[in-house]
């Protein structure tokens, strides 16, 4: 019994060491965000002692502000809402009819196999590609992310219907619906836990994804989202961190909310994409 | 084509389902990678509309050009080391929270060691970069540690260090949460019994916990892999490739040939050989996982 005390209390110390440097980068960031360069200067650690918002003020005045948050928001929904209603759809098709089918086999396959690719290999070509397509804009990396979603999405999905018994869906037909209508009123709600968390998964790598818009929307402001907007500004706001980490809370506070409110969906979501895959 | 006559018409609709993710997948997948190998033998500059096959001059180059196997041992051994301690380190958290912290402070610390997933990989690059830059040698004065005192990515000795710091702070995340949801399924009538035979709880760890862990620390350990050896952003963000082309990865020199240096063939080549080596181990995962999903039954 004596032994384990120490044991117990080494831990803790341990844990909470851990902790706070998890949360230090984001107290810099909150901190320095809301302090005048000279208050910063004085002391970096310290919480401001005026709460100073000039920093967020000459961050917006940049021309093309709304449209880094436009970009970010409007790719992230539109192609988060595409794939999740793209993906239960065809992984339904092949979970049915794999099994009777070449076609929808193989398909799974082919559609498999994205998840081996790691993305160096696409860089080259997809940049000439949407070049000769005049797709270097948001239009295109939507349609990239809803091609590049599948490999997992698929992956996840089919397994995910062979646990929801074909029964249902051939009561649903005798009761009179269509191949649609049963699908959208019977398989599609019973699929919910895993539309989720392939949700949560497409939503955290769009947001934050930085190598893709590197390559295809880097050519114009306008065109930035706001992990490529804080690329770029790196440069520029060597003189002026202030600035920096005020435009580095405008990526991190919606995801912070997202993730106190999804905590459990996000953890849940994550562990099964890893598990799964 | 005998198939398709037979196709009830409910099969015809799950059929036109299938058409437009197929039409996408093939557009923006099956085709850039047929491109990319096509390229590979080229000595496309990436810019002009014309090119000529030069065989395979830019897959021999891989093995001769001093600054792509400075590249792939910096790969290796910011794999080799990333690996090593965030396995580490999740597996201690594992440890820790599941047999020495109660119920309620185990989700709260799940909480916060997992909370940096959800930022960007390049936001946090560029928020420890500062804070490397203009805080840590505050720091470090403070206290007098003299590796501390300047910033530690602007030295080509330390510079790794500091990336792979950073990842590891995000990056542990993931497989630490995969190991905790894998130790609680391990079945506690098995523990039960080992006790009755007079297992001690080392026995009971290394002869249950670790045995039934072992496909998910496999599916933890190969994530880790991957993400070592396509790394990018962290090192976009935090140093491109420098002080000297010390931090210079595979990721950051293939951006590097392609699109700053006019070498989109070379540039191929060497993607190509990256998909090689992350298909051997995914092959090497698969086999290794169904042997002993094998040997569990």
């Amino acid at each position: 019994m004596k032994k384990k005390i120490p044991v117990k209390v080494i831990t803790y110390i341990f844990l909470a060491f851990i902790a706070i440097l998890v949360i230090f980068p984001i107290y810099v960031t909150f901190a320095t965000a809301f302090k005048t360069t000279e208050e910063s200067t004085k002391n970096f650690f310290s919480w401001p002692q005026n709460i100073y918002i000039g920093n967020f003020v000459k961050v917006m005045a940049d021309a093309h502000f709304w449209d880094y948050i436009k970009n970010s928001f409007l790719i992230t929904v539109i192609s988060v809402v595409v794939t999740g209603i793209m993906i239960p759809m065809v992984s339904f098709s092949i979970a049915r009819l794999m099994r009777k089918y070449k076609y929808f086999k193989i398909l799974y396959f082919v559609f498999v196999l994205s998840l081996f690719a790691p993305f160096q290999v696409l860089m080259v070509p997809l940049t000439q590609l949407c070049t000769k397509l005049g797709l270097m804009n948001q239009a295109g990396i939507i349609l990239i992310y809803c091609a590049f979603a599948l490999g997992q999405g698929v992956f996840l999905f089919v397994g995910y219907y062979k646990s929801i018994p074909v029964e249902l869906e051939e009561a649903a037909v005798i009761d009179g619906c269509t191949t649609t209508q049963t699908f959208f009123k019977i398989v599609f709600p019973l699929a919910k836990p895993m539309t989720m968390t392939v949700i949560i998964l497409n939503t955290l790598w769009i947001w934050n994804d930085f190598l893709l818009p590197l390559l295809i929307l880097n050519k114009s402001a306008s065109n930035w989202t706001l992990p490529l907007y804080q690329y770029n500004f790196k440069s520029a706001y060597t003189f002026d961190y202030n600035l920096a980490f005020a435009s580095f809370m405008f990526s991190i506070v919606p995801m912070i909310i997202m993730y106190i409110c999804l905590q459990k969906n996000i953890i849940e979501g994550l562990t099964a994409g890893a598990v799964k895959s | 084509m005998k198939t398709k006559n037979k196709m009830t018409r409910k099969e015809k609709i799950l059929l036109s389902w299938t058409i437009i993710p197929l039409a996408l997948y093939t557009l923006f997948f099956i085709v850039p990678v047929a491109m990319g190998i096509n390229y590979s033998f080229t000595d496309w500059n990436g810019l002009t509309q014309t090119y000529n096959y030069n065989g395979i001059a830019n897959f021999i180059s891989l093995f001769t050009s001093k600054r792509i196997l400075n590249s792939l041992a910096f790969t290796g051994k910011y794999t080799f080391f990333l690996v090593i301690i965030i396995m580490f380190l999740a597996m201690l958290f594992t440890i820790l929270l599941t047999y020495v912290v109660s119920t309620r402070l185990r989700t709260f610390f799940r909480s916060v060691i997992f909370f940096p997933v959800v930022l960007s990989l390049v936001t946090v690059g560029l928020v420890w970069n500062q804070i490397m830059y203009r805080v840590l040698p505050q720091l470090g004065q403070m206290l007098g540690i003299g590796w501390l005192s300047s910033n530690i990515l602007g030295d080509p000795k330390t510079a790794m260090w500091g990336v792979i710091f950073v990842n590891v702070w995000q990056g542990v995340a993931v497989p630490f949460v995969i190991l905790l949801a894998g130790i609680q399924n391990v079945p506690t009538d098995l523990y039960e019994a080992a006790k009755i035979d007079g297992a001690t709880p080392f026995k009971l760890f290394t002869k249950i916990t670790i045995p039934f862990l072992i496909p998910t620390i496999n599916v933890a350990f190969v994530m880790v892999l991957k993400s070592g050896i396509t790394v990018f952003d962290y090192i976009q963000a935090m140093t491109a490739g420098g002080p000297m082309r010390s931090t210079e990865s595979a990721g950051v020199l293939i951006y590097e040939l392609a699109f700053t240096d006019s070498k989109a063939g070379q540039a191929s080549a060497y993607a190509f050989l990256l998909l090689i080596i992350i298909a051997l181990i995914s092959v090497l995962q698969m086999k290794v996982s169904s042997k002993v999903e094998v040997g569990q039954l």
